[in-house]
């Protein structure tokens, strides 16, 4: 891993630092559960959105991990395996309904 | 009387209209004449110390005319107007006067686009004419984006002719018509009398040409473009002030000394490096510092992308957002406004800041700055370098050498995360994703084409803009919408000899398609592409992000963001411009249109492709939800 990268939630925390609201949602953004994937995601998307606009979408590992590679298109840094991972973690906090899911 | 011979002494009446106005006034003939030889000598006097060399020289001809002929004086070559009845006179002027080329748009907003395109690729004057306050107000989208991206584009019209209708709230007529354009311009100002004419047009271009740059407006009586006068022409170059500001060089000293002993300075760069021909002084300075260099939002690429020392710009427009550095501690911005969207401040409060920028005016609105600079970037660049070359020491020059390489490891790693985007699963897929048309683009592009950006939603990648002889980049940041195909056309006038390519979406392309019939009329060859996913993809996603969770999410009915049902087909209505263009919905598709759009460039004919892009992003349904309204159902009567 990089060190830009290893070194990059903390500093995150710092430059949101003006904004105490900011900082405690990106501390404990709700609605997004302990597990692998969930410190990156944070770290990353709530830069340019609030974690409101995840509630309402809803999408299995194939959908996330083509939403996460349109941010790379938007200037977001990630590696495969990173990709990979909050792919994997958004298709579990926010996957499609059994319902919805196609055979 | 003090009236009609100051207007005798000014030329702006004649022999006979000065005894009329003196009989009409009760003095007898015998006495009016016995005035007008006392007052003669000193006509004459006056007349003979105007009689200038060649830059200052008289006129005699109407206020069209006049308006005419200080254009030419002024530099201007080419005229963007829309038909208004009133400036016949100025009409008539141009048959003499071919070196005044008029440009007829079909509507005033990509008319001025087109004029501001023309201004920045070309860094030559242009006005923009339109008809009454009726044309001015669709010029004012466009007034605001020179306003906002400061493109010195001078625009003119007439208000309702004063010796006859004016002041009776008639047709074309409101109050007060300079004032409409005040906030938004750095100068409006009324001819007073016909004679004012050339030096109220002198007064728009000095104005709008000296930093920091912006539009301005003129504008007069329509009966003064008939009336006839005498005035003074004179060559714009005498009334320049020349305002190529160096930086206080105090104030360098403390720049150069934060920049040397920072232990990682950062350069923004902005609009000014480009529009100052400064960008190889830009990358001198970093070199010379090993500074990492970003740009947030801007129209121009101001610094070689594909440079070791190019971090990329910061994806939320803060540069805390920048993947690297995060220990910044010095900042120096030159020549970006740094226009904040945010609450937060694009440089974090607890970095040194140093602003270079010849605009006073916006410095220190929201950053707070420790060394400010106010020059032109180009002298400023030259000063500052030298001031930091002056306290160099071999320490600083090896914490410099291995700051550089620690960029260059970054901005190397960065390219090949940002190649990843093709690895979208999507990448494939029909209609295509925006970014798949991106890259198909970027690979078909010329080394040195010029690409005008104006797909709001689309964030380019794998162009590596270079100004320095590479490609280059026309954004936007005024954002008033439907700039895009003007600014294109406009670039082709000034720069034929190199490929443009028109990048716009769909909801902004329909704000301003008829700079197409330019495009077709004066063979402009410019490639369009239209990224077209029937829809307003930025406000569908952010109105999700204020309203997260809401009825409208829920029952899936959006009332502001589908442009389907029925779809518009932009190749139809370029073609109904005279401009040949097709609709594709595949990569593969994609790739022979550009084929194609290649082989009617190089005949000389514009070409435009619709590209079907995906809908992608939250609560987008294959077919959205339109609202419920029939009229035809609502009838009566089947009429």
């Amino acid at each position: 891993m990089p060190v830009f990268r290893r070194i990059f939630p903390m500093l995150l925390l710092a430059g949101l630092a003006a904004s105490p609201a900011a900082l405690a949602q990106a501390q404990k953004p709700a609605g997004f559960p302990d597990g692998p994937g969930r410190e990156v995601l944070a770290a990353k998307c709530f830069q340019c959105h609030t974690p409101t606009m995840w509630q309402d979408h809803r999408s299995d590992r194939r959908g996330w991990e083509s939403v996460l590679y349109r941010m790379v298109g938007r200037g977001a840094l990630w590696t495969e395996d990173e990709i990979r991972t909050m792919a994997g973690y958004l298709a579990g906090a926010y996957g499609r309904p059994a319902a919805a899911q196609k055979p | 009387m003090r009236e009609l011979v100051a207007r005798f002494l000014s030329r702006s009446i004649s022999r006979r209209g000065f005894l009329k106005g003196l009989t009409t006034a009760g003095v007898s003939l015998a006495s009016a004449k016995a005035v007008l030889e006392s007052v003669v000598p000193s006509a004459q006097a006056q007349g003979a110390t105007r009689i200038a060399p060649e830059s200052v020289r008289m006129i005699e001809g109407t206020g069209g005319e006049c308006f005419a002929e200080q254009l030419v004086a002024s530099g201007v070559k080419y005229v963007f107007g829309n038909s208004a009845s009133e400036d016949a006179q100025f009409y008539e002027a141009l048959v003499d006067r071919p070196q005044l080329k008029y440009i007829l748009t079909p509507h005033e907003g990509p008319g001025a686009a087109m004029a501001a395109g023309y201004v920045k690729a070309s860094g030559e004057p242009a006005i923009v004419m339109q008809a009454a306050v009726v044309g001015m107000v669709n010029a004012m989208g466009q007034m605001f984006n020179a306003f906002k991206e400061q493109t010195p584009l001078v625009f003119y019209s007439y208000r309702t002719d004063q010796s006859r209708r004016a002041g009776r709230d008639g047709f074309e007529e409101v109050a007060n018509q300079e004032q409409i354009v005040q906030p938004m311009t750095k100068y409006s100002w009324l001819a007073r009398r016909a004679e004012m004419i050339p030096e109220t047009v002198r007064r728009g271009f000095k104005a709008a040409w000296t930093p920091p740059y912006g539009p301005t407006y003129i504008s007069w009586h329509s009966d003064f473009n008939d009336e006839k006068t005498y005035a003074e022409i004179v060559a714009q170059d005498k009334v320049d002030p020349r305002m190529r500001v160096r930086p206080n060089p105090a104030e360098v000293e403390r720049a150069a000394k934060l920049l040397v002993e920072a232990k990682m300075p950062l350069l923004i760069v902005g609009d000014e490096v480009y529009t100052a021909k400064a960008v190889a002084k830009a990358v001198k300075l970093a070199e010379l510092l090993g500074m990492p260099v970003t740009q947030v939002r801007q129209i121009y690429a101001s610094f070689p992308e594909s440079h070791p020392l190019w971090i990329g710009g910061p994806p939320a427009a803060r540069l805390a957002s920048l993947d690297f550095p995060k220990n910044v501690d010095v900042v120096i911005n030159v020549g970006n406004k740094l226009q904040h969207n945010s609450p937060q401040p694009i440089v974090a409060r607890n970095v040194k800041f140093i602003d270079m920028r010849i605009d006073s005016w916006s410095m220190g609105n929201v950053m707070t700055t420790d060394v400010p600079l106010v020059a032109d970037v180009a002298h400023g660049l030259d000063d500052l370098t030298a001031a930091v070359e002056g306290i160099m020491t071999s320490a600083t020059y090896k914490k410099a050498r291995e700051r550089a390489q620690e960029v260059q490891r970054f901005s190397e790693n960065a390219k090949v995360l940002r190649a990843l985007v093709s690895k979208n699963p999507d990448w494939n897929r029909s209609p295509m994703l925006a970014d798949r048309v991106t890259a198909e683009i970027a690979q078909f592009a010329d080394r040195d084409a010029i690409i005008v950006h104006e797909a709001g939603s689309v964030v380019l990648h794998g162009f590596d803009f270079n100004p320095l002889g590479g490609r280059e980049l026309f954004f936007y940041y005024g954002a008033h919408l439907g700039s895009g195909v003007g600014t294109a056309a406009g670039v082709k006038l000034a720069r034929p000899n190199q490929q443009v390519i028109c990048l716009v979406g769909d909801g902004s392309f329909v704000f301003g398609p008829t700079a197409l019939w330019n495009m077709a009329r004066l063979e402009l060859p410019v490639i369009t592409v239209v990224y077209n996913n029937h829809a307003y993809g930025g406000p569908h996603s952010r109105v999700i992000e204020k309203v997260a969770g809401g009825k409208m999410v829920q029952k899936r009915q959006f009332v502001h963001d589908y442009l389907g049902s029925p779809d518009m087909n932009m190749a139809s209505i370029a073609k109904g411009f005279g401009v040949d263009g097709e609709v594709v919905e595949s990569p593969e598709q994609l790739r022979a249109a550009l084929a194609r759009a290649r082989k009617a460039t190089f005949d000389g004919k514009p070409y435009l492709i619709d590209a079907q892009t995906a809908r992608v992003g939250v609560a987008w349904d294959d077919k959205p939800w339109i609202p419920p309204i029939s009229i035809a159902r609502e009838r009566t009567r089947k009429v």
